[in-house]
């Protein structure tokens, strides 16, 4: 495995024959033009901006989750590898649960899934063009036929674990795709249209947005419980008890 | 690469005398559907001498997926079977079973098996360690003294020693060799279960076990200490479209699909509940303590929660309600106490429904002069501090260290009742509870005969509440806050007759005095023993979601059950088995079930209450459930919500009773037994013959 820790001095592979550009290059860009910048919307996969920084086209929507709903039952993981796979798999999930049974709230669960980053060093990693950006949604995915397995694009993911994935049974990498390709469910998805996990989520802990979100080292700041009924549901405190039941 | 439909295709047979693995293919035990029904018909087949002690190494333990398991059927993915000859029940220990949530069946299924078979018993201390088609047997020697979480944290470790944090962990030398973000998943017993083996429990990640049977006793009596799996396969779908569909559908019976307009329901219900809510841990922690809703795998109720303190984590019901009255009764409310005793339970691996018996047992007597220091029981126990954390862990200390009253307590309540001299007299009087078989009142035989019944008939408490949400707690809490069921009597009954198929029976929730000895009480329990021993039992749909009788998001209060269990069945394993096809399955484990028992020695005769049944009404403070008991019958022409607390058993009518119910399963009514003609009509001439070689076989009638 190699080391994820990025460099942002690094330059990375020139602005470049793949029309992406070098993580610091996006940063200054994205810097001079401020955090509100629309990314979307551009058919082409990238686009100039000012001092001929070229950015990569935003994805049309992002998953955000809020791990202190979380009930850590892992049914979002089996209905991304069934939707896909069409089998339950949690190795070939592209959303990762993980949990300590003996942990304390809220640090016994870790939600990890695809950020579709402004700037994928998954897509900038890849040799091939296989990881790529789509044009139409700006969702970051993978063209299997044209991955040659070299997993530059799982060991450049960022983040832990890495959302990028090596699908050792099919032998290519895989990644959220926000449900646009899922041959084995009857509904349309993507960004306007449904997401798996989202739907199966029993306590609305995922949520689809277009909005780019706010975003810390831990991942997106999502709160999707203040004002909601999670908020007169009493996990906050101690509800008074119903009595001897069971 | 998912085999199967539903199933991985191959069960692992472990013979711990000789340390040497076997597979079985599931295939030729698929007619029974999965989890009970093919643990019962391995266990049938592989254990040579029925009638052993569940100590004996020839005693044969299986621990059983669900085809269902590791899918996305609501509320079923997470369970797991566990059945052999039990230690905990009095005077036999019947061949039994217990069941756990959590995600260790669906590792076992991702690591390509459908099940476990434990044989024989290993020359030293052991755990399994199964890493997809890997098996291991490895020493125990360092690991049999801890309690369960140090067993598994200590196993984690030895599986996955690079793991990194929430990093992907690849499970061999190839990259392709499979890879995992999931910790191993480990059943363990307590430290030294051998040692209180009736009362050890197996438990699973926090707050998930196996309670009934004394089964971690039995592990230990194996010199098997823990069994870890983890895999990184899958599970292939007949109809991925129809799944998906399928949970989306079930969605809307529950909080899932209601984020924004929660049902209001007084009472409670299986799908139709909050998460975590309204039997949550969280209700029973101590007040400022946050927490979040938890789930087994696939759940979509998720009733248990984790706190901030990471006390009482996964636990759920008489986990808590063992000791948290007594808290409540010594503090005033819920203290640090009722966690500690939780915790307590869950790190010894001690049953939680043995030490709730006993406790209340125990104050009993020590509030009446029998037991305390330098009294006629002797004990040291901290009984001044009562109601503390300090005397839970005493007790239970007590108990697994085999010191003070713990010396006879470690051999099971009942073995202690009776060492003490007690066990007559208090089982008579009714203050210690053992309901039937020795094992403790959970619900009043007396009152809900459904739960009494059942559990007699079987051999052990039932613990399924597929009626006790709608026929007792809802009416019984309503009329506690004084309002109207939102469902009548006559409607409930109208419910429930529709969707137990086949009987359909209009009068199968009469809870009158009359009704409790009816024909219809009979197909009740028949069709309650049939539908569990499958659906919940075989195929895993969890007690706590299923049956979904009533359900407040149902048209008119509809819930699932009867349309729900087989498009799930049918979308994971294919074809288009009805809900009574379903049930006929049900009925020939249940017929393999007492086939079994009557081989180690049932017969009618024996199948009586405990005489505190026959004699006297529910006292307050003898078991935890002396609410009203307010139920649905059936009286001059109508139907009514009524209590029917302080009701005693006519002996007579419960035999006649009996007789009514062998008739239904079509078995000897004289002596309880099968006859060839029924178990042949369920394709069993071959237990049959076994029962007649045994000179067990019913008369026909």
């Amino acid at each position: 495995m190699v080391d994820k820790n990025i460099n942002p001095t690094e330059e990375a592979a020139s602005a470049d024959q793949k029309g992406t550009l070098s993580r610091r290059q996006f940063l200054t860009g994205f810097g001079l033009l401020g955090g509100g910048l629309a990314l979307g919307g551009l058919v082409g996969g990238a686009f100039l901006l000012p001092d001929q920084v070229v950015a990569i086209q935003a994805s049309d929507g992002y998953l955000l989750v809020d791990t202190k709903k979380c009930a850590g039952c892992t049914s979002c993981m089996m209905a991304c590898s069934l939707t896909h796979h069409g089998e339950t798999n949690m190795s070939l999930s592209r959303i990762q649960i993980t949990q300590d049974p003996f942990g304390k709230f809220p640090d016994d669960i870790s939600i990890a899934q695809c950020r579709q980053c402004p700037y994928p060093s998954c897509v900038e990693a890849c040799p091939t063009g296989a990881m790529h950006v789509d044009k139409a949604t700006g969702v970051r995915t993978v063209d299997a036929d044209k991955c040659v397995g070299c997993e530059r694009c799982v060991n450049a993911c960022p983040f832990t674990p890495s959302r990028t994935l090596w699908n050792f049974e099919e032998k290519h990498s895989q990644k959220c795709d926000l449900c646009k390709d899922t041959p084995f469910w009857d509904e349309d998805g993507g960004p306007d249209g449904k997401r798996a996990c989202e739907e199966v989520c029993s306590m609305g802990a995922i949520k689809f947005t277009k909005e780019l979100p706010v975003q810390s080292e831990d991942g997106y700041e999502a709160d999707l419980r203040t004002g909601t009924v999670w908020d007169t549901l009493g996990f906050d405190g101690a509800p008074k008890s119903g009595g001897h039941l069971g | 690469m998912a085999s199967g439909n539903g199933y991985s295709g191959k069960i692992l047979k472990v013979d711990l005398t000789t340390g040497k693995f076997e597979t079985i293919l599931t295939e030729k035990y698929k007619s029974w559907g999965g989890g009970h029904g093919i643990g019962s018909a391995l266990f049938f087949d592989l254990c040579e001498d029925k009638t052993i002690k569940g100590t004996d190494p020839g005693n044969v333990v299986t621990i059983m997926a669900s085809p269902l398991s590791g899918t996305l059927a609501p509320s079923v993915a997470g369970r797991c079977e566990v059945q052999g000859i039990g230690i905990q029940a009095y005077p036999i220990g019947w061949f039994t079973r217990s069941n756990f949530g959590g995600r260790f069946s669906t590792q076992l299924k991702f690591a390509g098996w459908d099940g476990i078979v434990l044989m024989g018993k290993s020359p030293k201390q052991v755990w399994l360690n199964i890493i997809n088609g890997e098996v291991k047997l490895q020493d125990a020697t360092d690991l049999w003294g801890l309690n369960t979480r140090e067993t598994q944290e200590e196993i984690w470790a030895s599986v996955e020693p690079s793991k990194k944090d929430n990093d992907w962990t690849n499970l061999g030398q190839s990259r392709d060799s499979g890879r995992t973000t999931q910790r191993p998943a480990v059943l363990t017993t307590g430290p030294n279960a051998e040692r209180f083996g009736p009362m050890a429990a197996l438990i699973h990640d926090a707050g998930n076990g196996a309670g009934q049977g004394g089964f971690g006793g039995v592990f230990a009596s194996k010199n098997l200490k823990a069994v870890s799996v983890l895999g990184t396969g899958g599970v292939a779908i007949a109809d991925p479209k129809a799944l998906m569909a399928a949970r989306l559908w079930s969605n809307s019976y529950s909080f899932a699909g209601h984020h924004d307009d929660p049902a209001e329901y007084v009472g409670l219900t299986s799908f139709g509940s909050t998460p975590g809510k309204p039997l949550a841990p969280m209700q029973d922690t101590p007040e400022g303590v946050k927490s979040r809703p938890q789930g087994c795998v696939g759940c979509i109720r998720s009733c248990r929660g984790r706190t901030d303190t990471g006390q009482g984590n996964e636990s759920q019901c008489v986990d808590f309600f063992w000791y948290d009255a007594h808290d409540v009764k010594a503090h005033g409310k819920i203290t640090d106490a009722a966690p500690r005793a939780t915790d307590a339970i869950q790190l010894s691996g001690v049953n939680a429904f043995a030490v709730e018996a006993a406790t209340l047992w125990l104050e009993q007597l020590y509030n009446k002069g029998i037991l305390g220091k330098g009294k006629a029981i002797d004990s040291n126990l901290p009984f001044d501090k009562f109601g503390s954390g300090e005397w839970a862990e005493a007790f239970i200390n007590c108990i697994i260290t085999q010191t003070d009253i713990g010396k006879e307590l470690c051999k099971g309540v009942a073995q202690a009742a009776l060492a003490w001299g007690r066990l007559e007299i208090d089982t008579t009087s009714g203050i210690l509870p053992l309901q039937e078989w020795g094992l403790p009142q959970h619900y009043d035989a007396r009152t809900e005969v459904e739960w009494g019944y059942g559990s007699l008939m079987g051999e052990r408490d039932i613990n399924e509440h597929d009626f006790n949400w709608h026929v007792y707690w809802t009416p019984t809490i309503a009329g506690l806050f004084g309002v109207e069921p939102a469902v009548s009597a006559q409607r409930l009954a109208e419910i429930f007759a529709k969707k137990m198929i086949p009987y359909n029976d209009p009068m199968a929730i009469n809870y009158s005095d009359e009704g409790i000895y009816s024909e219809s009480m009979a197909k009740t329990v028949a069709w309650h023993r049939h539908y569990t021993r499958f659906y919940k039992q075989a195929m895993g749909f969890c007690d706590w979601g299923w049956a979904d009788f009533v359900n407040p998001y149902g048209p008119e209060h509809e819930g699932m059950t009867s349309v729900g269990e087989n498009k799930f069945i049918n979308a994971v394993i294919g074809g288009n088995m009805t809900f009574a096809e379903g049930m006929e399955v049900g009925r020939r484990i249940w017929n393999l079930d007492r086939a079994i028992w009557i081989l180690q020695g049932r017969h009618r005769d024996i199948e009586k209450f405990t005489e505190y049944n026959y004699t006297t009404g529910a006292q307050p403070g003898m078991t935890t459930y002396e609410a009203p008991y307010t139920m649905p019958v059936f009286e001059n022409n109508e139907w009514s919500y009524k209590s029917v607390a302080g009701r005693i058993l006519d002996r007579q009518k419960s035999e006649d009773w009996k007789t009514l119910f062998f008739k239904v399963e079509g078995w000897d009514v004289k002596s309880g037994w099968p006859t060839r003609e029924t178990l042949e009509k369920l394709d069993l001439a071959n237990v049959a013959d076994a029962l007649e070689k045994a000179g067990k076989l019913g008369a026909s009638a």
